[in-house]
């Protein structure tokens, strides 16, 4: 059996790069576990929403892990903001305007008959029917401004600030959904000691 | 209502220290140990550790080194003979853990009539001839300040995989338990992973720890294979989260039944402490990993 796959390691100085400072990085084309909602994040939603695309990216690899296919590395949660207007700009929205994708890096091999068989399974057992609306995506945001943002969610305007500056002294400008990689678990991590990866896809 | 004080603890746990000192000759059983004490074999060394800055072998193999150089100062008994006395089967081991203590090998040791006889110990806590110990220092680094959470537990039902073995190989069971019910939908994100150590990683041989991986499943569930079902107590536990590698339990323990549990007023039942493990420890740094370890508490 090769061994097992993580694509988060394997990407730490491409696409998941956290850099003190920003830096421009090419995010490649990949396939993400994922489910969209909206509003605020400390809402129950959100929490519903997050349970049920854990819920599925473990079944999904458990099970092949069961079956003996290639095993891999759950990946980290991620989430893409934007308002409902369509805007990406969503800060100056109330938080029941905003709208989230939340999503997990997958392997490419993982397949969609191998998505619908986790949540068949799930929902037979009984599980949050929200289980049934997360899909297996794609997403290619290619160019990007990214940098790690240490603290609580709620103060990362400043950084946000920073990486625009850096684009535009570079001329180059925002153009995309604000995306999240959360790298601590806000569980028990203090928030000024949080890590999360801030991305900015560009024009 | 009788509160544990602190000085019930340590009166308790100097009863231990005095057998030893007055059966250094015998193989000390720590089950027996623990009985003399009045405390549960599940927590016993843990507490000892945490309360004495050394583990229960490593105090009685500082006491009977400490004798052994007693004795090669103020006797003339043969080296061999004080050799096996403290333990050892030949000279050349014997030598080589006194070297350690004493700085020279044995033989220099009694014709420079050596003034060297004790091993630094925090707990204070000597060998001596005719006097048992009367007290020691407990340890306080931190632990009798620990942010400890109360949290009152239903039983907790829960499939289970039994590892026989090493704790830190206890990776087999939790790829068979997890493999096992999440392939048949069982697993969602309200599942909790357990540890059940009911043996001390640190007291018993390694083959012979066992080791429960659990995973919470409802009523309807019914085992197969190597699996297992058990019911994990219900009641109140002392909770505090180990940041970190699961290689440093130890000093959490240490800390929470050493230092925190004898100023808390509070007692422990006879049940193994519990590890809630809240990340996945494949794609979590080892500095990142969080586990809640339960402590189960005595009613009041």
């Amino acid at each position: 059996m090769p061994e097992k796959i993580d694509l988060f390691k394997q990407l730490k100085r491409e696409d998941y790069k956290a850099p003190k400072n920003p830096e421009f990085v090419t995010v490649k084309k990949g396939k993400y576990l994922a489910i969209e909602g909206r509003g605020a994040p400390d809402g129950e939603e959100f929490s519903a929403k997050i349970g049920a695309v854990y819920s599925v990216a473990y079944t999904v690899k458990m099970t092949r892990k069961y079956n003996g296919g290639q095993d891999y590395v759950v990946g980290k949660l991620e989430a893409q903001w934007w308002g409902d207007d369509g805007s990406d700009d969503f800060s100056n929205l109330p938080a029941d305007n905003w709208r989230y994708r939340l999503m997990m890096r997958t392997p490419d091999f993982v397949g969609t008959d191998e998505l619908e068989k986790a949540i068949a399974a799930l929902l037979e057992k009984g599980k949050d029917p929200a289980i049934k609306e997360v899909a297996l995506v794609e997403d290619h945001e290619g160019d990007c401004v990214q940098m790690l943002h240490v603290g609580p969610y709620n103060q990362e305007s400043a950084t946000i600030e920073k990486m625009k500056a850096y684009a535009k002294d570079r001329g180059r400008a925002f153009g995309g959904r604000h995306h999240e990689i959360y790298i601590s678990d806000p569980r028990r991590v203090p928030p000024e000691r949080l890590k999360t990866i801030l991305r900015m896809p560009l024009d | 209502m009788k509160q544990t004080t602190l000085l019930d603890y340590k009166e308790r746990m100097l009863r231990v220290l005095v057998f030893i000192q007055q059966n250094l000759d015998e193989k000390l059983d720590i089950e027996e140990l623990a009985e003399i004490a009045c405390f549960s074999m599940y927590h016993f060394h843990r507490m000892f550790r945490g309360m004495l800055g050394e583990s229960i072998r490593e105090y009685i193999r500082r006491l009977r080194l400490e004798r052994a150089a007693s004795r090669l100062k103020h006797s003339d008994m043969q080296i061999v003979s004080i050799a096996l006395e403290a333990g050892y089967e030949s000279h050349e081991a014997f030598t080589r853990a006194f070297k350690v203590l004493g700085g020279v090998a044995p033989s220099e040791f009694r014709e420079r009539n050596g003034t060297m006889g004790q091993l630094p110990a925090t707990s204070g806590v000597h060998y001596h001839e005719t006097e048992p110990p009367s007290d020691f220092i407990p340890v306080v680094s931190g632990g009798e300040s620990m942010e400890i959470k109360f949290e009152v537990l239903e039983p907790m039902r829960v499939a289970f995989v039994r590892h026989v073995g090493p704790y830190s190989e206890c990776g087999e069971a939790w790829d068979k338990v997890t493999t096992e019910l999440g392939s048949k939908g069982l697993i969602d994100s309200q599942a909790k992973f357990v540890g059940l150590c009911h043996d001390d990683p640190e007291v018993t041989p390694p083959q012979k720890v066992r080791y429960d991986a659990c995973v919470t499943v409802d009523r309807n569930f019914v085992p197969e294979g190597e699996m297992g079902v058990q019911e994990i107590e219900g009641g109140e536990y002392a909770v505090v989260t180990h940041f970190g590698a699961y290689g440093k339990f130890g000093e959490t323990y240490a800390k929470l039944l050493g230092e925190w549990l004898p100023r808390s007023g509070r007692a422990l039942r006879t049940a193994p402490c519990l590890e809630v493990y809240l990340n996945d420890p494949e794609g979590t740094d080892p500095e990142d990993l969080l586990t809640d370890i339960y402590a189960p508490l005595e009613p009041r």
